[in-house]
């Protein structure tokens, strides 16, 4: 047994942490952190996360949305990272997060809501998700970018009674006297 | 115990076993349907049911998996039940479905005959009210003792948030049952921060040897399977579902999602496969070296439990450059795996496994020829095949007793049918044939990390996956590292869950170790308790009982560890 005790030393394979730091491998799924520039406040990260880590708030009297991550709760699955369309959600390697204070776990995001611009109310989604519909319209055949333009910029409520107006119309009927058309 | 007259099936093919079937249940059952390639339902009355599955347990080899209740109150307002037994050799299971009206849940119990359904009866009692007209051990199993017991918090109308209600005064009250009734016990609390599966044994001891023993366990059980049913959205589930166990946790993440794409008819890419069945070997390495670690530490031998346990850390390392995390790998989702091997990371695995091997070579070598292991082990907890078969245990205690399953062979799955493994079989059934089941078993995954790391095939890592059908079943199998892991699934409305059910390896083959205790001695009972590795940690506090004087003693488990030592010494 001598043999084992003597190439014990060689194989030490603990590290000495805390007392040294620690370099984890660069794979580690660490800490996600939220880039403040790229987000564009879709929710959709808010969505996929499986214990709600990542929550959508939407305050419509001061105007903004609120992303916002509690790392209490995270359990570094590595979702959200997944399904930002932005990239705007990066899993660092960090692992050290022990604090004695719940706030220092608690990250937000407040972006400014979009205001309609037929009622002038605020929408419920941001000025940036507007921005960013609006760089995918290149491509588009023109009269349908016409008509995705036009109602980018409404709210809800206004979409649907513009749109109905219109639709109402231009009604066609067919010939049992049904409008042959949908409104939407 | 009912003898049984056994009928071999071993050699049989599916289809022939599925028509002996056919023809020994026929007019017990109404009708049957085949949800899946490899589940078969047959929806019988229930007065049939204890007959049925005494026909079914004839056959050799079968046993009881699960028995699966479920409130189905909302498409026929009944509640079901669902025995669910496994024909190894052939690849399948067999459902037997029976519907109880709610103004009448009344079942004759089984328990008698199939030990397997003890546990299960006790729990389909506790959770839906369900009546085992028959079943002796009427006390609690999963609910705490002061839970009401016309609250049952897996009928569909009990909320999955609704909080602990009428708490009742007093000690719980915890009776033993049979010839030790009269005896005054006090439940004494196994509740301890660190497991995450406290047990209680209560053992009643002549001087050294042990005469009885009984089981108290599900203290922290939470109910994962109702949260999941109530508000997780089925992508969200393997999450949860890998944090059911923290050694094994990969197992239960690929069992459900197994149940998933098998209900929903999905296929997933050849890389995904190899890829699951590469983490899935990972981690029963590193489940084995936990285990012969904690073993050799209760013989007092740490020398074995600390280089076990280095070698451990290779594993974990190389989990950890892998998957990003050193447990809970968060790899499997519904339709593949979500982190590919690839680079750098294919070359690190390869090292590791050459560096493990050595090093578990060395360390294998040293095991079995050390004397004190093998005398402390040797004819120690034996576990008689008639009784095997009768608790249907998984696993290395199976495979310790004789009985030559193993689910990745036989309910292939992910990329086992590609690769070639051998599974080792003893036949004495005593804690060293267990231990000798795990130490062969990490050299097959060795060979089976190597074959699956030259093998691995191109192509995407997972299909896109929108909406789950709707009111499919399906059950999901892995080869945990300590046996069969079942997962019944059952898809709900709104890509929800209606029913999960888990039955984790441990769940089969902690009831037997009653029987293993009986007839050793005190100081073999950690050892007898850890060879079936259920986690570990959990057997903080034993209660000990002296019929003669009927005194009472509490041992913590280091004095009982101290005692396992001592007897180690005398014997060296
Ligand atoms: S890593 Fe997982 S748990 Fe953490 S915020 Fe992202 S999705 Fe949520
Ligand atoms: S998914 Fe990305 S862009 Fe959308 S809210 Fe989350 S972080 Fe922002």
């Amino acid at each position: 047994m001598a043999k084992y005790f003597e190439k014990t030393d060689k194989w030490v394979v603990t590290f000495k942490y805390p007392l040294e730091p620690l370099e984890p491998p660069r794979e580690l799924r660490g800490k996600p952190e939220i880039n403040p520039d790229l987000c564009i406040g879709c929710g959709a990260c808010a969505e996929a996360c499986p214990p709600n880590a990542i929550t959508k708030e939407i305050d419509y009297r001061e105007g903004y949305a609120k992303i916002k991550i509690f790392y209490g709760r995270c359990i570094y699955c590595g979702r959200c990272w997944e399904v930002c369309p932005e990239g705007a959600i990066v899993l660092t390697n960090i692992f050290e997060m022990a604090t004695p204070s719940k706030d220092d776990l608690i990250y937000e995001v407040n972006l400014e809501l979009h205001t309609c611009s037929r009622c002038g109310r605020y929408t419920e989604f941001t000025e940036r998700q507007v921005h960013r519909a609006y760089t995918l319209l290149t491509g588009i055949p023109r009269e349908r970018r016409k008509e995705l333009l036009d109602r980018m910029f409404l709210c809800r409520d206004c979409r649907r009674q513009v749109f109905s107006h219109d639709a109402l119309r231009n009604r066609r009927t067919d010939k049992y006297g049904r409008a042959s058309q949908t409104p939407f | 115990m009912v003898e049984f007259w056994m009928r071999s099936i071993e050699d049989l093919g599916r289809e022939e076993v599925m028509s002996i079937v056919d023809k020994e249940l026929h007019g017990l059952y109404t009708e049957k349907y085949a949800p899946t390639r490899d589940l078969i339902i047959y929806f019988a009355p229930r007065e049939n049911i204890r007959e049925i599955i005494r026909r079914l347990m004839m056959f050799s080899y079968t046993r009881l998996s699960v028995i699966v209740g479920n409130d189905e109150r909302y498409f026929r307002r009944d509640f079901s039940l669902t025995y669910i037994v496994s024909f190894d050799k052939q690849d399948l299971y067999i459902g037997v479905r029976t519907y109880l009206p709610e103004y009448d849940l009344e079942i004759a119990s089984i328990a008698d005959m199939v030990k397997a359904a003890w546990w299960n009866e006790r729990e389909n009692r506790d959770l839906y009210g369900i009546e085992f007209i028959g079943l002796k051990d009427k006390r609690k199993l999963v609910l705490p003792e002061y839970w009401p017991d016309d609250a049952h918090p897996w009928r569909k109308d009990y909320p999955y948030n609704k909080p602990v209600m009428d708490w009742r005064e007093g000690l719980p009250d915890y009776k033993p049952v049979g010839r030790h009734e009269d005896l005054d016990v006090i439940g004494l609390g196994p509740y301890h921060m660190i497991n995450d599966e406290p047990i209680h044994w209560r053992l009643y001891v002549k001087g050294e040897t042990i005469v009885d023993a009984e089981h108290r366990g599900f203290h922290n059980w939470r109910g994962i399977e109702k949260i999941a049913e109530g508000r997780l959205t089925y992508n969200q589930i393997p999450f949860i579902a890998e944090r059911i166990c923290g050694i094994c946790g990969f197992t239960h993440a690929t069992s459900y999602v197994q149940a998933v794409e098998s209900l929903a008819g999905i296929d997933i890419p050849d890389r995904a496969r190899y890829i699951r069945s590469l983490m899935l070997e990972i981690e029963r390495i590193e489940s084995h070296l936990l285990w012969i670690g904690i073993a050799c530490h209760i013989l007092g031998f740490d020398t074995g439990f600390m280089l076990s346990w280095k070698i451990r850390e290779h594993i974990m390392h190389l989990a950890e450059v892998l998957t990003g995390n050193r447990k809970t790998y968060g790899m499997d989702i519904v339709g593949g795996v979500r982190r590919d091997v690839l680079g750098d990371r294919l070359g690190k695995a390869r090292d590791s496994v050459k560096k493990i091997r050595y090093e578990y070579r060395e360390l294998y070598n040293m095991l079995i020829n050390n004397s004190i292991l093998v005398k402390r082990t040797r004819g120690v907890g034996v576990l008689p095949r008639n009784k095997a078969i009768s608790y249907g245990v998984v696993g290395p205690v199976a495979r310790a007793t004789g009985l030559d399953i193993d689910v990745r062979r036989d309910h292939s799955y992910a990329a086992y049918k590609e690769l070639s493994f051998d599974v080792p079989v003893y036949s004495e059934g005593d804690v060293l044939a267990i231990t000798l089941v795990r130490l062969d078993e990490v050299f097959e995954s060795l060979d089976l990390i190597e074959q699956i790391l030259d093998a691995l095939p191109g192509g995407p890592l997972a299909v896109d996956v929108k909406d789950i059908p709707e009111n499919k079943e399906a059950v999901g199998v892995v080869e945990a590292p300590r046996g069969e892991d079942i997962h019944y699934v059952r898809s709900g409305l709104y890509n929800k869950i209606q029913r999960w059910r888990v039955r984790a390896p441990s769940y089969a083959n902690i009831p037997p170790v009653k029987e293993m205790l009986i007839g050793y001695r005190l100081a073999d009972a950690p050892i007898i308790y850890a060879s079936v590795d259920p986690c570990l940690a959990c057997t903080e506090r034993y209660l000990v009982i002296d019929v003669d004087t009927g005194s009472k003693k509490i041992m913590t488990d280091d004095e009982l560890r101290a005692k396992s030592r001592k007897l180690s010494t005398r014997i060296g």
